[in-house]
């Protein structure tokens, strides 16, 4: 007898489990969408290992469609970012230097499709965030290449209100969580303006870079989304960047010649980011490749190892 | 020292109320024969209070300075020999009670969520310590050298080439992110977090 409400649960959820994969799903696609369609405000904090700081942000979308939206962090310096639609507006001093053309990028918007290539989707349950219920969505990856993702979403509109990063171990890399969200009150005119220290960004005439490097390997699932290329920033020496993308994590490789410089390998993790630099003999001289990303060390490690010059054959 | 402030000090002590300048006051003035009398006056009159029977002879107050002078004694010499460690003695201290009353809270939390929140028990882990990480830190605290502490490299053969180059490139991987208002605010807060230095 006490068998039969196991079975008819294991049987019960059986049955459920398509719907409950298509409902994810849903909520996901609802995520991708709710930044286009609804105006909000609110208070949210970031930690990692080393920092945790509070923002606020205001979100407005017009009836036209165009959205607007104010990024300003509360403690500490004032980093500011003023976005409208997909390109930013403005964006205070010390974030901005790294910018470049900011049309220049592709929109990796979240596509639910290609995320279900590299992660697992599951609803693992209801939460309360911000004073607000919340589903919650937790996103594993289906190799060891990269971190599984908890994500709680705002019941009534699906915004984000917590993001998890955690690591193979269930550790929590990094929180970003918001602590007020009002739906319903619309961002004045006035608060979306940027405070003095928001530089505008103007575009820059970004030369077409060629790929001259490549990766002999790469975690499956992600794709070359961009390559650049920008002056060193402790030499005139000109770094080659390429940005890979899995559809949620994000990783970049630098290449930067060292012309006869003795630099050693260097490995280093900061909260979610990991950073591996690995000298590379080429017939053009040694070069330092760098990846960065929000990815496992190890993982961060081989790609920098399979790094390769496209026109002149690496020597090794 | 007034003979009255010494005084007032010893009731602390007895009272439980000391704090670190009092005892210190105290147990440097132990060896004086008023003072012990003092304590032993206080402990009878105590006693009387309490109605507990105490045997005035018994020198605690020798017997608790002399424990205590056992441990106080190094800590005083290794701080005179050692500015420096004197302020980090106390940090390890102050730290290890923040510990205490933090596990103290976090038992505290736990057993709630346990208790209401069945459906999310394994929600709220702690944020933990990745390999190869920097100093753990407070809210809101930073010092200069975190930088280079959290990049550490094993760099002898050209010092600081990786120091000079790794905070641009990790600022410049986190900034692609930030432009792009497909995104939610996350890497844009991912971004920040590095200014804040």
């Amino acid at each position: 007898m006490r068998f039969i409400p196991v079975i008819s649960l294991l049987l019960g959820s059986w049955l459920a489990l398509p719907a409950v994969a298509a409902e994810a799903q849903d909520w996901l696609q609802r995520l991708a969408e709710a930044g286009r369609s609804r105006s909000f405000q609110g208070v949210f904090v970031y930690e990692r290992n080393g920092s945790f700081s509070t923002h606020s942000i205001w979100h407005r979308v017009d009836e036209a469609g165009v959205v607007r939206e104010r990024l300003l962090q509360l403690d500490g310096p004032a980093q500011e970012v003023v976005r409208v639609d997909d390109r930013a507006e403005c964006v205070s001093g010390s974030l901005a230097d790294q910018i470049g053309d900011p049309q220049a990028w592709s929109a990796h918007g979240l596509s639910v499709q290609r995320l279900l290539e590299s992660y697992d989707l599951r609803m693992i349950g209801n939460s309360r965030v911000a004073g607000r219920s919340a589903v919650v969505l937790a996103l594993s990856p289906r190799d060891q290449h990269r971190y599984g993702v908890e994500l709680h979403l705002d019941q009534e509109s699906a915004l984000l209100l917590k993001s998890l990063l955690l690591n193979d171990k269930g550790q929590l890399l990094e929180r970003f969580q918001f602590t007020r969200l009002d739906l319903g009150a619309l961002p004045t005119e006035q608060e979306l303006q940027p405070g003095a220290g928001c530089q505008p960004v103007t575009a820059s005439k970004a030369a077409k870079v060629a790929e001259a490097w490549r990766s002999e390997w790469l975690p499956p699932g992600f794709t070359l989304s961009r390559v650049a290329e920008r002056r060193s920033p402790a030499s005139n020496e000109q770094v080659a960047s390429l940005v890979y993308f899995d559809g949620l994590a994000r990783f970049s490789v630098f290449v930067e010649p060292l012309r006869g410089v003795m630099v050693e390998d260097a490995r280093s993790q900061l909260g979610p980011t990991a950073a591996v630099s690995r000298r590379l003999a080429t017939a053009d001289g040694d070069v330092m490749v760098t990846v960065v990303g929000e990815i496992p060390l190890g993982t961060a490690e081989r790609i920098a190892l399979s790094i390769r010059g496209i026109e002149m054959q690496a020597v090794q | 020292m007034s003979r009255e402030a010494l005084q007032e000090s010893l009731s602390a002590v007895m009272d439980n109320e000391a704090d670190e300048m009092e005892l210190r006051r105290v147990l440097s003035a132990s060896d004086d024969a008023e003072l012990r009398a003092t304590w032993s006056r206080y402990q009878i009159a105590r006693a009387v209070m309490h109605k507990e029977l105490l045997e005035p002879r018994l020198d605690i107050a020798a017997a608790v300075s002399a424990a205590l002078a056992d441990e106080a004694l190094p800590v005083q010499n290794r701080a005179a020999a050692h500015g420096p460690w004197r302020t980090v003695g106390r940090f390890a201290v102050a730290a290890s009670v923040t510990v205490a009353v933090l596990a103290g809270v976090r038992l505290y939390n736990q057993d709630e969520v346990a208790s209401t929140q069945l459906a999310q028990q394994a929600a709220q882990p702690a944020l933990s310590a990745p390999q190869a990480q920097g100093p753990a830190m407070l809210a809101g605290f930073s010092t200069a050298g975190e930088q280079q502490a959290a990049a550490e490299t094993a760099s002898e053969a050209t010092p600081g080439w990786h120091d000079q180059r790794l905070p641009a490139y990790l600022r410049q991987h986190a900034q692609q992110a930030v432009m792009n208002a497909n995104e939610s605010a996350l890497p844009y807060a991912r971004a920040a977090s590095l200014e804040n230095r």
